[in-house]
């Protein structure tokens, strides 16, 4: 063993409490920079295992492909493999709906479906079911027996009435646990079936292919060739559905990468901070040691290598353990990560097996290279300026040492008297600087804390409900456009006969717990410059102020709504229609029933509202110029507004009002407010384990500090104590310390946390991160760190004061380093 | 003055011993004597001979494996942890070899320290008079680092009178200086002991400054032999 490692091995055992501070902090910071990639990796991985197990493999459907543009597409040389189906018809059962479909081979391939026996449908009356289905029909049978089904053809694009034919069982379909829970079945039929059914003009086909994937791999640019290929066959947006999640798992998504990068950067900056912080700490105490090995004849460079090396053997101990927590807690981490999903959900399930099982790879050696070396970088870079100070200290200068606790400062007007207080500022104000470096680096820590803390407190549950629903009950039509059985369920119909009518308004506000009942109104229309349908939203008088203060552009008042010639557009619209501003014309088609007419109408303003309010009708109106528009009632919804959130005998009330009547739903605050509760449970969940690691590395600090400052004094605290500082005097002394650290760290960890906390919130509100809408200071958070830093700091002096203590007073004065 | 009062400082049979086996040193070793007040008393004796370890005992800094010390016939080791801090604050002043003054704290804040631990009032005018007394009035607000040896021990000379104690214990407390200084450093000592009627114990290797003071006890091998 060389000198400087002899030398660098042995200051690592002498200064065994500084180091062991180190080795914490070192093996936390590997521990999380192991976790975070592991973990996100592992999620991601678990996820795209368990979409290969349970997603289609087609790449792309394109809706609505007539024959002849299937046979040109088929030629595509972009096109790897293509199958097709074609949707017959749906079964709709007493206690289940089954779809009927027909696929090709291929088509069958690259939707999974996989038959446990018997073949394809190929005659015009062969049928594959499964036992579920058979269930559901109440019949029973095996390959070859005939079943009696009653289904509805798709024709036109509706749903046509019932009937019934006999079919002959060529094959079975297994039923997944989600099928059979949820009672919802596919049989498949023949090709040949549908043409006896609609004719083979009318016949259209969905498309499902895999792109020839050479030379792309990445999800954006796999969408850029599926686009092309549309674009050339004059394919139109909305008839495109990309499986973006089996892309997703089998393609990168570039977005992925840099969020776990940008986590990891995080950890490496607290912990460089921290190791550099502790190192810089206790350096003050280690000069004259560096001068001692200085005048016996080390040079710069070795005495470089001797602080580095120091810093290395420290890490060489931390880095495997925190490697092996690491490894352990990533496993545990990912299972109670998908535990958490309790569903009853064909993939959420596989994703859970898959976890398990550990059929996706978790644990992979790049990780934990970069691991490895991430951290050394960390060690090394906390380390550089610390050594190039050691190489520096003069030998004079550090024999020196010893009496200039306020080097550079001869003079300084004192106080008349003085208290342990004041003893106490003397002392912290002896060396300012690492003072500040201390509160400094745990500070960043607070601020980070503080800073993710205000978007969680303004991603509040209560409020992302409040603002995806008005009211407490949301009652609304069942709305079914495509089904010939169901006619009252068409929206034009049931604005002849619509069950949301006053009698039910007035039976709902009547009972008991109900404030008021407001009614909202939709009218659909078409314009020469939406390709679909837009829903017009009545919205009314009493919600003229949360209109007229939406409005970000352009000017419009509530009054001057009820015109009828004004609407506001909601700016979600601008993301299809950036074409559409204020000032400009709207000349739409109005639905009214079984009339339809012309209506020109002005934007007059662009306004940004919760879909509570809109209900996702992005056209805005006063209710009363919206009901001019129809003839019908055209009222879409009941907003119930309640006494209180939730109020179980009010739900029963109105579910019996809504069961009874057999065409309406109902959407509950409650319901949504779980939904938001659970979600932002595990967002902020994983966001404050995470930082909590992060506080536990910066309390290393604290930690290190103080006992930093102790050791250092302990010779000067036993003089003081020899002339007549008592043990009590002296703990206040030291909490007193500890207390300005606290109070600094506090005051820059929340100062500034809160500064930087209100940007983000802006960028949240902005891009629709978590529904957030207003501004809530994060006092729990605020009140958590300083609990928690008050607590650590008070128990950590409380416990240096005694330790100090157990040293006979007559061993500290003799204390020499 | 009866003989009661006339004793400030009083040692019992003192024990005290480090280490066991082969490895037993008998620092103190059944040590009884008496001191009087308003005397300055040197304690002499050679390097190792135990009499750091007796004023160490003396000022409640060790405890004793056997034996009392009374001060103004206290039992001070009857006293425990702080009562035993604030009877030293009050009756003990100390100066050491190597001053130890606080880094952090000038020469005034240095020398009003033990004031302020004993939450008594600074008399601004006692304390100046002390400082002009010593010769350091022009250094109040110098740092501790700027100081000369000489001009150390006299702000911890100083910090010893301050609280007006009942005994000054110091030890060695011109170890460090040049022999010009020494006398300097000695002589006021005891003038200031004398103008401010308190007792000195002082602990010395030098005979010169032995001679100087008003009784001397010689130790050897843990046991006063005069």
């Amino acid at each position: 063993m060389t000198m400087t490692t002899t030398v660098a091995l042995e200051n690592m055992k002498y200064h065994k409490s500084k180091n062991i501070l180190t080795g914490i902090a070192i093996l936390l910071t590997t521990f999380l920079l192991l976790v975070i990639p592991t973990v996100g990796y592992g999620i991601i991985e678990a996820q795209n295992a368990a979409v290969n197990k349970t997603y289609p493999t087609w790449h792309v459907l394109f809706r609505e492909v007539d024959k002849d543009t299937v046979e040109k597409l088929a030629a595509h040389h972009d096109i790897e493999v293509w199958g097709l189906r074609s949707d017959a018809g749906m079964m709709y059962l007493e206690d289940a709906d089954v779809s009927m479909i027909s696929v090709d081979e291929k088509g069958a391939e690259l939707y999974r479906i996989e038959l446990i026996s018997g073949n394809l449908p190929e005659q015009e009356d062969e049928i594959v079911v499964s036992e579920g289905i058979l269930e559901a029909l109440g019949q029973q049978g095996t390959i070859g027996s005939r079943i009696t089904v009653p289904y509805q053809i798709i024709r036109d694009g509706s749903l046509d009435y019932v009937q019934e034919r006999e079919f002959r069982i060529c094959g079975f379909l297994g039923d997944n646990e989600t099928a059979i829970a949820q009672q919802t079945f596919v049989a498949l039929v023949s090709e040949d079936f549908i043409i006896s059914e609609v004719t083979e003009e009318k016949i259209t086909y969905r498309f499902l292919f895999q792109v020839n994937d050479t030379g792309q791999f990445t999800t954006d640019g796999m969408e850029d060739v599926i686009k092309r290929i549309a674009e050339q066959f004059g394919i139109p947006q909305n008839m495109i559905n990309i499986n973006q999640d089996y892309l997703g798992a089998n393609y990168v998504d570039p977005a992925v990468i840099p969020a776990i990068a940008a986590i990891m950067l995080v950890v490496v900056l607290a912990s460089i901070l921290t190791i550099y912080s502790i190192y810089y700490v206790s350096m003050n105490q280690r000069i004259p040691e560096f001068g001692r090995l200085k005048a016996m004849g080390a040079t710069k460079r070795q005495i470089r290598q001797i602080v580095l090396r120091e810093g290395l053997w420290v890490a060489a101990g931390a880095i495997p353990v925190g490697l092996l927590l690491g490894t352990a807690v990533s496993k545990a981490l990912l299972i109670k990560t998908t535990d958490f999903a309790m569903e009853e959900n064909e993939f959420l399930q596989v994703l859970q097996e898959v976890v398990k099982t550990g059929e996706a790879p978790l644990y992979r050696w790049q990780i934990y290279l970069l691991t490895i070396a991430v951290t050394l970088c960390s060690v090394y870079l906390s380390l550089v300026k610390l050594m190039n100070m050691a190489a520096r200290v003069s030998e004079v200068e550090a024999m020196r040492f010893h009496d200039s606790g306020t080097k550079g400062r001869n003079k300084r007007k004192g106080y008349e008297y003085l208290t342990v207080g004041r003893l106490a500022i003397r002392n912290l104000s002896g060396n300012k600087k690492k003072s500040g470096i201390t509160v400094f680096s745990m500070a960043v820590t607070g601020v980070l804390l503080m800073v993710v803390s205000t978007v969680i407190s303004c991603a509040n549950p209560r409020e992302s409900t409040n603002s995806s629903i008005v009211g407490q009950y949301e009652i609304s039509p069942v709305i079914d456009n495509y089904n010939k059985e169901h006619p009252e369920r068409k929206w034009t119909n049931i604005q002849q006969d619509n069950p949301l009518d006053e009698t039910l308004r007035t039976q709902m506000e009547s009972l008991h717990g109900v404030v008021r009942v407001d009614a909202f109104t939709k009218v659909y229309v078409t314009g020469e410059v939406f390709e679909e349908y837009q829903g017009i939203s009545g919205i009314p008088e009493e919600y003229a102020g949360e209109i007229e203060n939406g409005i970000i552009e352009g000017s419009v008042t509530y009054e001057e709504l009820k015109s009828g010639d004004k609407m506001i557009v909601e700016s979600t619209l601008l993301h299809w229609y950036p074409e559409l501003e204020v000032g400009s014309t709207l000349n739409v088609t109005v639905y009214d029933g079984l009339r339809t007419y012309e209506k020109e109408f002005e934007i007059a303003a662009i306004g940004d509202y919760r879909n509570g309010l809109t209900n996702y009708n992005y056209l805005i109106m006063a209710k009363e110029a919206a009901d001019r528009l129809c003839e019908n009632n055209s009222t879409g919804y009941f907003h119930v507004i309640a006494n209180e959130d939730y109020d179980p005998e009010l739900e029963r009330a109105l579910k019996e009002l809504v069961g009874s009547s057999g065409r309406l739903e109902m959407n509950t605050w409650k319901a949504e407010y779980e939904m938001w509760k659970t979600t932002m449970a595990l967002i902020s969940g994983a966001c404050y384990a995470f930082l909590g690691i992060l506080a536990v590395i910066s309390v290393m600090n604290l930690i290190n500090t103080m006992i930093n400052s102790v050791h250092m004094r302990k010779k000067e605290l036993g003089v003081i104590q020899a002339i007549g500082m008592s043990d009590r005097q002296l703990a206040k002394m030291l909490q007193m310390e500890g207390l300005f650290y606290t109070f600094s760290t506090l005051a820059v960890a929340i100062g500034l946390g809160s500064l930087l906390g209100y940007p983000l919130f802006l960028y949240a509100k902005n891009t629709g991160m978590f529904e957030v809408s207003t501004y809530h200071y994060p006092w729990a958070a605020a009140l958590i760190i300083s609990v928690t830093l008050l607590l650590v700091q008070v128990g950590l002096a409380l416990g240096i004061a005694k330790s100090v203590k157990k040293d006979p007073l007559i061993e500290r004065i003799r204390f020499n380093d | 003055m009866n003989k009661e009062t006339a004793i400030i400082l009083e040692l019992d049979n003192l024990v005290k011993y480090y280490g066991s086996g082969d490895n037993l040193v008998r620092a103190v070793d059944h040590t009884s004597l008496q001191i009087e007040r308003g005397k300055f008393t040197a304690i002499v004796g050679r390097s190792g001979s135990g009499k750091s370890t007796l004023l160490h005992l003396i000022g409640g800094l060790d405890r004793p494996d056997e034996g009392r010390v009374l001060i103004e016939g206290k039992d001070i080791f009857s006293l425990k942890g702080d009562r035993l801090a604030q009877f030293r604050r009050k009756k003990i002043g100390f100066i050491f070899q190597d001053y130890n003054l606080i880094p952090a704290l000038n020469v005034w804040e240095n020398v009003v320290l033990p004031l302020g631990l004993d939450n008594r009032k600074v008399n601004r005018q006692e304390v100046e008079q002390i400082l002009k007394k010593i010769g350091i009035e022009d250094k109040k607000s110098a740092m501790p680092n700027v100081l000369s040896g000489g001009q150390k021990q006299r702000t911890a000379i100083a910090r010893a009178l301050v609280t007006k104690p009942a005994i000054i214990l110091a030890d060695e407390p011109t170890g460090n200086l040049d022999s010009q200084t020494e006398l300097e450093v000695i002589s006021l000592l005891k003038k200031c002991v004398q103008d401010f009627g308190q007792t000195l114990v002082m602990i010395t290797h030098d005979e010169t400054i032995a001679q100087m003071a008003d009784r001397i006890i010689a130790i050897e091998d843990g046991r006063a032999v005069n």
